[in-house]
């Protein structure tokens, strides 16, 4: 409960921003936010179901395109393509999670690296609707005001964040947990461990993909190299294990903290992403347990779940 | 480093300068671990430094505000929204790549900061000012536009292989991005307008890299020549042609190799590629063209990509125009842009107007800027086109391209 | 006919240069159980070093530098992050090898912007250690080409007889099956796990530094050169060699079919596909064990 009133006052504390804040700072903060879902998302599934997926781009981009398209194409209103979008992606999850977690450890993860390829090459054939390479402008975007944009981004992060963070403390998310971390027990004592897996898969996929959604949205463009690229996930997984996986908000914390780190970095250039992943490295090295986790264990051994 | 010095000499400069004249601030977006993207920056801080060493402009000194955007179009947007909203810019030079400054361009408009592509190609950036006229002004496409680099191919292309070397046939190559789609529509257009009948044509994923069956593809098809289109790629497909043997002569646009690097990342292999570009250091363009090749060569060690010469012109055309229009008023630096008439290094700069298809396009014409076509051969580039031109030398090939049968018929 | 020489030959070319880089990359998850996803990474430093000594030594100069530099690399990577990693105490035992994934991925990253500053994005090209073509019933092939194919195949021979001709190789062998059995049997663990990554080290900077002479390598190739090995390692089954080896080409020839005979741009595609039917259909790959 500590943590919650504690996010509470962190997010009261961030609404404010946009009366100090440039535009260009609450435009990176927009992004980190919309991220910082991508990546709490993606916690849920390692953290607590146990698996490593290796293209959470898969449903991020599934959720992007799916609303970029009804917009573009077909016209509808932008919540109504944000549904849908989300709509896309928990289909698209199911539809990879169905045969996927029948398999284990590497095997899981190939096959989700494998299914972002491919939804790379779909894109890359359907460039005649896609854009292809370069993506598509979008008619509508959710606001041109900076601000709006940013406190629409930090209440979506807000709400979503509550919701996995009370999902991952209730019964259900316990069971997760016990899925995740040693199946055979949690079966012998009689819980259907692959439903409760698909379960947070589609979770993970709902979240996933109204982000993608609404980062589109945001962007007003969508193109592979900012919704699908390998690189973008790669850099999802970073956030949440650099933030402390098993926590939901420490991923939020990661995302946040790449995206600043990166920026307040560029003046290095080229070597900005070098540094970036040499520090992640260094954090996934000295603190497995990830910046929140690290500070959790310090303060107190009761609150968070157990090691 | 380079940009780690700089950008604690800006941050000095800035400092000092709030109490002499405003700097004016030039921000410069491209990819700084691309051949043709490091050159922007470098060429920027040659015109700079002339610049500056002459006073500045109407006493103002300029400042060039560095971002790397990783050639993805998600990042120069951030930097173009940060150069406008941090750092206050006064104009912006960026990338060399179609998809990136299609993507900056609505946000030159929104934001109302004026914006030169010292490098992109593709016809769309004309077109799309053009058709939104009021919104994208601020947008310039400092390049010529693919339907125009089409153009100089062709007119090369007749004087070099249809009258000297007698050929007939091609095959066009080229590589599937923005700024091709326009350019093989000029090639298929042009090409049998001098009696050359295009054969086939291939256009290759820009990831490819490995050449082979596509080569084959096109030797199957026997023409006497290759025309290419290719920026992205260059390395890997001139190298693995030369291993092939492949018969057949490349000629075109290669946008690597225009870079004096190219000859070491090929290891040599880049011996006969014919290209077109807008300068090189081997000959004399304008006045300006050799010292400005010779200065760069001596700071930074190599000669500058084709994205050199453009940037070093443009920050002097921004110069230029802020002078004219007496500040940094971003409409009326349009304006005054608008009616650039520079003699810069790569020929004389003008913008296409409001009613010409092509909005803010540079002009392309014997008198403007025509380009020149250059052979590699012994590590340098040899000008082979036009044929008036000083030291304009004869087209060597390598033994295993086989001219020799067009040329007899 | 010649096209189906053609076909024949360049497939066979491109599956042993595949082969060569899928060989080390399961070896060393079926001994160690690492997956190291900085593969790709050192396939591409030992391709720029070969490409950048070449320029002062020679062709041979350049091939040696780049082998010694890919040696270097997975010396690296063991020893700053696989095995720090798999002797943290403060990482759980079953979460360790999450964490070998993520830290070799991120080392990954690091060798590609590394490079990438050094030597731009730009592809380098190793020059051939010999030039010239050769003409095979009509079809004509670089020679470097054909020597590629053979020095995998010699590479792959002399794994084969280290494997299963020498003491050795058999310990390797028995470690990639009961690990726990051979340190019964007197044998020091960590010293496999070196020979490991020193055997992985050598096959890793072979194959990229006759990648970079056969095709070119760039810092932007460093994610897909992993992607592509894991691919295969999959499809032949994970820890399995002659898996890795009939996985290879199946992929190559699939691969080389299809840009041929369908269109170049779509090449990769029934590799992928097959990839994704197999791992439904036959998850443990080809020839892999359970």
């Amino acid at each position: 409960m500590r943590i919650v009133l504690a996010c509470l006052v962190v997010l009261v504390l961030l609404s404010g921003l946009p009366f100090v804040a440039s535009a260009y700072v609450l435009g990176l903060l927009t992004l980190a936010y919309y991220f910082g879902v991508f990546a709490m998302s993606w916690d849920l599934l390692f953290g607590f179901a146990g698996e490593v997926n290796f293209g959470p781009t898969f449903l991020i981009g599934l959720g992007a395109y799916g609303a970029g398209l009804l917009n573009s194409q077909a016209g509808w209103p932008v919540p109504a393509c944000v549904a849908g979008g989300a709509v896309v992606a928990v289909l698209g999850g199911v539809l990879l999670a169905l045969p996927a977690l029948r398999l284990r450890g590497p095997y899981f993860g190939l096959v989700t690296l494998v299914a972002v390829l491919l939804l790379t090459q779909a894109v890359t054939i359907g460039s005649h609707w896609t854009g292809g390479e370069i993506g598509m402008s979008l008619p509508d975007v959710l606001s041109i005001d900076d601000s709006t944009n940013y406190w629409t981004a930090l209440a979506f992060m807000g709400v979503s964040g509550l919701c996995l963070l009370l999902l991952s403390r209730s019964p259900v998310g316990l069971i997760l947990q016990a899925c995740g971390q040693d199946p055979v027990e949690a079966a012998s004592l009689g819980f259907n461990v692959s439903k409760h897996k698909l379960a947070a898969f589609c979770v993970s996929a709902l979240f996933s993909g109204l982000s993608g959604a609404m980062l589109v949205f945001y962007f007003g463009t969508v193109s592979p190299g900012t919704v699908i690229d390998v690189a973008v996930g790669v850099q999802v997984i970073i956030a949440a294990v650099l933030g402390g996986r098993r926590t939901i908000i420490g991923a939020a914390i990661g995302a946040v903290f790449l995206i600043v780190a990166g920026e307040l970095l560029r003046p290095l250039g080229q070597l900005s992403t070098f540094v970036v992943s040499a520090i992640a490295l260094a954090v996934i090295l000295f603190f497995p347990d990830g910046l929140l986790g690290y500070l959790l264990h310090r303060t107190s051994r009761a609150d968070g779940p157990p090691p | 480093m380079k940009t780690l010095v700089l950008a604690s000499c800006a941050l000095l400069a800035s400092a000092a300068t709030t109490f002499a004249a405003d700097p004016i601030k030039i921000a410069i977006i491209s990819e700084n671990s691309a051949i043709s993207g490091i050159a922007i920056p470098n060429a920027a801080q040659v015109a700079a430094d002339e610049i500056n060493a002459k006073g500045g402009v109407d006493g103002r000194l300029i400042e060039l505000v560095l971002y790397d955007d990783h050639n993805s179009a998600a990042d120069a947007v951030r930097a173009f929204q940060r150069a406008s909203s941090q750092d206050h810019a006064h104009a912006v030079i960026a990338s060399y790549t179609s998809e990136v400054a299609l993507a900056l361009e609505p946000w030159a408009g929104r934001l109302k900061l004026p914006f030169i592509t010292p490098g992109a190609a593709s016809d769309e950036l004309g077109k799309r000012i053009h058709g939104d006229y009021d919104h994208l002004k601020y947008a310039f496409h400092g390049y010529l536009a693919s339907a125009f680099l089409a153009q100089s191919v062709c007119d090369a292309a007749k004087d070099l292989l249809v009258d000297q070397l007698h050929m007939k046939t091609a095959v066009i190559l080229s590589e599937d991005a923005a700024w091709t789609t326009p350019l093989d529509a000029g090639y298929e257009a042009c090409l049998p307008k001098i009696g050359i009948q295009v054969l086939d044509h291939l256009r290759v994923n820009p990831d490819t890299t490995d050449f082979t069956p596509i080569y084959n593809r096109i030797e199957a098809k026997k023409p006497d020549v290759m025309i290419t289109g290719i920026s992205h790629v260059g390395v890997q497909p001139t190298v693995q042609w030369a291993n092939q043997q492949v018969p057949i002569p490349m000629f075109g646009i290669s946008s690597q190799a225009t870079s004096s690097t190219f000859w070491k990342d090929t290891n040599g292999q880049a011996e006969g590629v014919i290209l077109q570009l807008v300068a090189s250091d081997t000959v004399a363009t304008t006045l300006k063209t050799l010292p400005f090749a010779q200065a760069y060569f001596k700071r930074f060690g190599v000669s500058p990509a084709y994205t050199g010469y453009t940037t070093y012109d443009e920050v002097y055309i921004i110069a230029d125009a802020i002078h004219r229009a007496g500040g940094t008023d971003p409409d009326k630096m349009v304006a005054a842009l608008e009616k650039t008439d520079w003699q810069g290094t790569v020929g004389r700069m003008r913008f296409f107007g409001k009613d010409d298809p092509f909005t803010h396009a540079l002009i392309y014409g014997k008198d403007d800027v025509s380009g020149l076509v250059v052979q590699w051969h012994d590590g340098k580039q040899v000008p082979v086109w036009p044929l008036n031109l000083p030291g304009v030398g004869k087209m060597v090939f390598p033994p295993f391209v086989k001219i020799g049968a067009a040329a007899a018929k | 006919m010649t096209l189906a020489l053609q076909i024949l030959i360049d497939g066979f070319a491109i599956s042993a240069l595949y082969a060569l880089g899928a060989t080390g990359f399961t070896l060393m998850f079926g001994v160690s159980g690492v997956l190291n996803l900085a593969h790709g990474g050192t396939m591409l430093v030992s391709a720029v070093v070969a490409w950048w000594v070449a320029n002062q030594a020679g062709a041979y100069g350049g091939a040696l530098a780049g082998l010694a530099a890919g040696l270097a690399c997975a010396f690296v990577t063991y020893g700053l992050i696989v095995r720090p990693i798999q002797r943290s105490r403060a990482i759980p035992q079953e979460e360790k090898e999450i964490f070998v994934l993520t830290g070799t991925l991120l080392w990954g990253i690091m060798i590609q912007e590394a490079v990438a500053f050094f030597a731009t994005t730009s592809p380098h090209t190793v020059r051939p250690l010999i030039a010239g073509v050769i003409n095979l019933a009509g079809v004509r092939t670089p020679t470097n080409e054909l020597l590629t194919a053979a020095i995998c195949w010699a590479a792959i021979g002399v794994l084969w007889l280290l494997i299963n001709r020498t003491q050795t190789g058999k310990a390797l062998l028995a470690a990639s099956i009961n690990p726990r059995a051979l340190t019964l049997l007197g044998y020091e663990l960590s010293r496999i796990h070196l020979l490991v990554w020193t055997i992985y080290g050598v096959l890793a900077g072979v194959a990229g530094v006759l990648l970079g002479a056969f095709l070119g390598v760039s810092s932007d190739n460093a994610g897909t050169l992993t992607a592509s090995a894991f691919s295969i390692v999959v499809l032949g089954g994970l820890g399995s060699v002659s898996g890795s080896l009939v996985a290879a080409y199946a992929v190559g020839y699939l691969e080389t079919l299809t840009a041929y005979l369908v269109s170049p741009s779509l090449r990769t595609i029934p590799s992928l596909l097959l990839l994704v039917a197999v791992v439904y259909m036959r998850p443990q790959g080809l020839l892999g064990r359970r």
